[in-house]
């Protein structure tokens, strides 16, 4: 940000920084107020154990972002996890009782194939949006129930357990005792989306298509393609949610995943991803995955009971997108009083 | 008979005088027309009579009582109902719903929707109109839905009724539907004010033109008795067309071609070979073709039929990415929506288009980014506090510099520049035309379309002028005086 007043204004200056960084404030003093009333909430293995359990949704958050600041949305992803893990069960366990190879490698092979099947929902999620210019709202909520069709009918209904010992460690090992694996993965998700949507050329298109989708195809950028990895992209991010809940819970089953897609959503416009597209930072969601995680945390440690817990959270994200929707308003203004003061 | 009076009527804007002490009168029983070329005032002058603007100085009144509305709305309700070019009816209610809008009749705290849609129908009897009541208006043609606008203003037994460019969006049949429908007005005591450009139809439909050049009055004929020459002498007066600079002369060799392009009903059989550092301009009134001629030949529309040939290669079917990676460059009319992503910063909306070259292997260079959108800063002279600002931050004239800066990074051969001087004031038109100099001497070649015919003589090499989606002719600029060119796009008998 190039600083085009001639004095500091410190006044301005501070409520700009309040502005900009309200989510990081507010997460703050919620932290402040948890260490300070809830018992157990300051040790590490607390904290760590946040990060663990947001990892299932946080991982989906990251793709979602790109697909919300591009224009789209996917509300399918929840039913691709149960997918996903009941793919890697049962391939894994046909493979086995086939006498093909073992267990412990022909998870690996279920892997792929979720993988593949995450990539082909994805490909038709962006084939249909690009070809029939149908909403992706109403794609991916008809995909929503296909997808918990297949899974439904590959396992017959039933949890899929033939999974090898080692694979809990993707969902539920720690390093040297202590660090979570999915905390892992999610700070592998971060880096990968940060990466791609501040440091490419694929990031520079996302912003803007989802910015301005008319005056980006006529710019000569490819706006089909874009639609079609991001869609691509978030399902394949789904898949790996699922594979890691598989591995926690060792089985997989159709009822995964279910109401999951609002999470994540929830998470993505917390942290001040704009519904309608072009605007949000991947920082920005992993304060919203946080921001979720700590309320919940929280909300176990003072032994809320789960039903009041959802009216809560139901409330705080309300709370929260209130408050990002006014400085994103707010934001635009001040920027704009700037450079016409000149 | 009522008479509407305007009086000494004067508007300054910040920076402009857009009317000047106008005076004017408008009688009822006749088609009264307010002409002039862009940027003359004459939508202005609406919006002081229809309260969408307040009068500097100048007051206005009916039969000698005095009006000054506040706001359109008011002015409505009031008798002065505006027929704009952008429709502003509901797509998704029916045409009686539409038609009364907002003064539906009532049967308690329900819609008496029997008596409304009886009182549509009875409108519709004595405008002498045939439309189905039911229909929704998204069904509708663009002729329909114009007539469902007359048919609403119609509907408040307006005392003025104001259309604003009424045919601007028709077929030539559905002119003639329409102006039948105007003529059947005029014996309603209704002071009808007609503003239009399309000169040629004022023959057909006008009783008197009032011009305004400049912000001024410039004199009312009476239709009957007027020549082709006389109206264009009011609305020109004696423009000195300013001359290119001497030295910026094409090549002989043709580096862009374009043979029997079609996109009916729009335009047809198009063909024309653009030389290296050429500026070739297309003429023609609104309607004409050129927009979407243009549109089309850089793939932002379909093409029925025909090809384009560049760099040695031949296209059948272009799409942006396409003529872009063959150094094709397009500005489109709509800047502000279309040229650019307003809720963006300035550096990342020049380099929009250019991405592939700020990319080094898998990673943008967001050095070499910052560099390429300096330096079109620097050379457009774009007057901006930083380029991290949103767009939102800069004046029409920096905008429509923004978007040619976007174009120049990708360093193009073919510039295609629709509507050149379309929303931005005089002194940045100036800085528009000396660039696009520059670049043609730097060998770059322009196709530029504009609805302002001087400008296109004073910066063209060559122009082409366009009717009814047909190339009819090819001027020197430097041969042709603004009225010549005005009556060529018009076409039509010499009256």
């Amino acid at each position: 940000m190039i600083d085009v007043q001639s004095k500091t204004d410190y006044g301005v200056t501070l409520s700009r920084f309040l502005k900009r960084y309200m989510m990081e404030l507010i997460l703050s003093l919620i932290v402040v107020v948890l260490i300070v009333t809830a018992p157990g909430f300051f040790t590490l293995r607390n904290i760590l154990n946040i990060f663990r359990n947001v990892a299932i949704t946080g991982v989906i958050s990251f793709g979602m972002t790109m697909v919300i600041i591009g224009g789209e949305i996917d509300l399918s992803v929840g039913s691709s996890i149960a997918l996903s893990a009941v793919i890697t069960a049962s391939v894994t366990g046909w493979l086995s009782q086939a006498g093909i190879m073992p267990m412990e490698s022909a998870v690996f092979v279920g892997m792929i194939c979720a993988l593949v099947a995450g990539f082909l929902i994805g490909l038709s999620n962006g084939l249909i949006r690009t070809r029939f210019n149908i909403p992706t709202f109403i794609i991916s909520l008809a995909m929503l129930y296909v997808v918990y069709g297949f899974s439904a009918i590959i396992s017959r209904g039933f949890p899929v357990t033939t999974l090898p010992l080692w694979y809990n460690w993707i969902g539920a090992g720690r390093f040297f005792n202590l660090i979570p694996v999915p905390a892992l993965w999610l700070l592998l998700a971060f880096i990968l989306v940060y990466v791609i949507m501040n440091m490419t050329k694929l990031g520079r298109e996302v912003y803007a298509v989802g910015g301005n989708e008319e005056a980006a195809r006529l710019s000569g950028i490819n706006v089909k393609a874009v639609k079609i990895t991001i869609m691509v992209f978030v399902q394949v991010l789904a898949a790996c949610s699922g594979i890691i809940l598989s591995a926690q819970v060792m089985s997989g089953s159709s009822t995964f995943g279910r109401g999951y897609e609002l999470e994540v959503i929830a998470a993505v416009i917390i942290g001040g991803v704009s519904l309608f597209g072009g605007i949000g930072k991947v920082w920005g969601t992993m304060i919203g995955i946080v921001f979720l995680g700590v309320i919940n945390n929280g909300m176990t440690l003072f032994g809320v009971d789960d039903f009041q817990k959802y009216v809560v959270r139901g409330l705080l994200i309300l709370f929260a997108v209130m408050l990002n929707t006014v400085q994103l308003e707010s934001l635009g203004k001040t920027r704009k009083k700037d450079a016409t003061a000149q | 008979m009522s008479v509407l009076n305007a009086r000494n009527i004067t508007k300054i804007f910040p920076g402009t005088v857009a009317l000047d002490n106008v005076s004017m009168s408008f009688y009822s029983g006749k088609v009264n027309a307010l002409v002039g070329k862009n940027g003359s005032g004459k939508s202005t002058l609406v919006k002081i009579i229809n309260g969408a603007h307040d009068a500097t100085n100048g007051s206005t009144d009916i039969d000698g009582r005095e009006f000054r509305y506040t706001n359109p709305r008011q002015a409505f309700d009031d008798g002065i109902a505006t027929v704009y070019q952008e429709m502003s009816l509901i797509p998704g209610l029916s045409v009686a719903e539409n038609i009364l809008v907002g003064r539906y009749r009532m049967n308690g705290p329900f819609v008496d929707w029997k008596n409304t849609f009886k009182d549509a129908a009875q409108l519709l009897e004595t405008l002498g109109i045939s439309l189905p009541l039911k229909e929704l208006v998204t069904n509708l043609s663009v002729w329909q839905c114009q007539v469902v606008e007359i048919a609403k203003a119609m509907s408040v037994q307006p005392k003025v009724i104001l259309l604003d460019e009424p045919t601007s969006a028709l077929a030539q049949n559905e002119t003639k539907l329409l102006f039948k429908l105007i003529r059947e007005l005029t014996r309603k005591d209704v002071i009808i004010i007609y503003i239009s450009h399309r000169l040629q139809e004022l023959w057909e439909i006008a009783d008197t033109a009032s011009v305004l050049r400049d912000g001024k009055h410039v004199g009312t004929i009476e239709m009957e008795h007027a020549t082709h020459k006389e109206l264009l002498n009011l609305m020109f007066g004696n423009v000195e067309v300013k001359q290119r600079p001497a030295d910026v002369i094409p090549d002989e060799k043709a580096v862009f071609e374009v043979k029997d392009l079609t996109r009916e009903p729009a335009f047809r059989n198009i063909s024309f070979a653009l030389k290296k550092g050429e500026i070739l301009g297309i003429a023609g009134m609104l309607g004409s073709g050129r927009t979407e001629l243009l549109r089309a030949i850089f793939g932002a529309d379909k093409l029925d039929s025909g090809v384009i040939k560049v760099n040695g290669q031949t296209i059948r079917s272009p799409d942006p990415v396409m003529m872009k990676r063959n150094g094709v460059a397009f500005i489109p009319e709509d800047r502000k929506n279309q040229g650019l992503i307003q809720i963006l910063s300035i550096r990342s909306n020049l380099n929009h288009a250019s991405l592939g070259r700020i990319t080094r292997g898998l990673f943008v260079d967001a050095s070499r980014e910052k560099e390429l959108a300096l330096k079109q800063i620097e050379e457009l002279s774009i007057k901006i506090p930083g380029d991290e600002y949103l767009m939102t931050s800069l004046s029409g004239g920096n905008q429509q510099k923004v978007v040619l800066g976007k174009w120049l990074n990708t360093e193009p051969q073919v510039l295609l520049f629709d509507e050149l001087s379309r929303g931005i004031d005089v002194n940045a038109k100036q800085q528009i035309f000396q660039i696009l100099w520059q670049l043609a001497r730097q060998g770059l070649s322009s196709v530029v379309v504009s609805s302002e015919l001087e400008e296109l003589l004073e910066i063209c090499n060559r122009v082409i002028i366009m009717r009814l989606g047909e190339f009819v002719d090819e001027v020197d600029p430097d041969r042709l005086t603004v009225e010549e060119l005005y009556a060529e796009c018009m076409g039509g008998s010499e009256s």
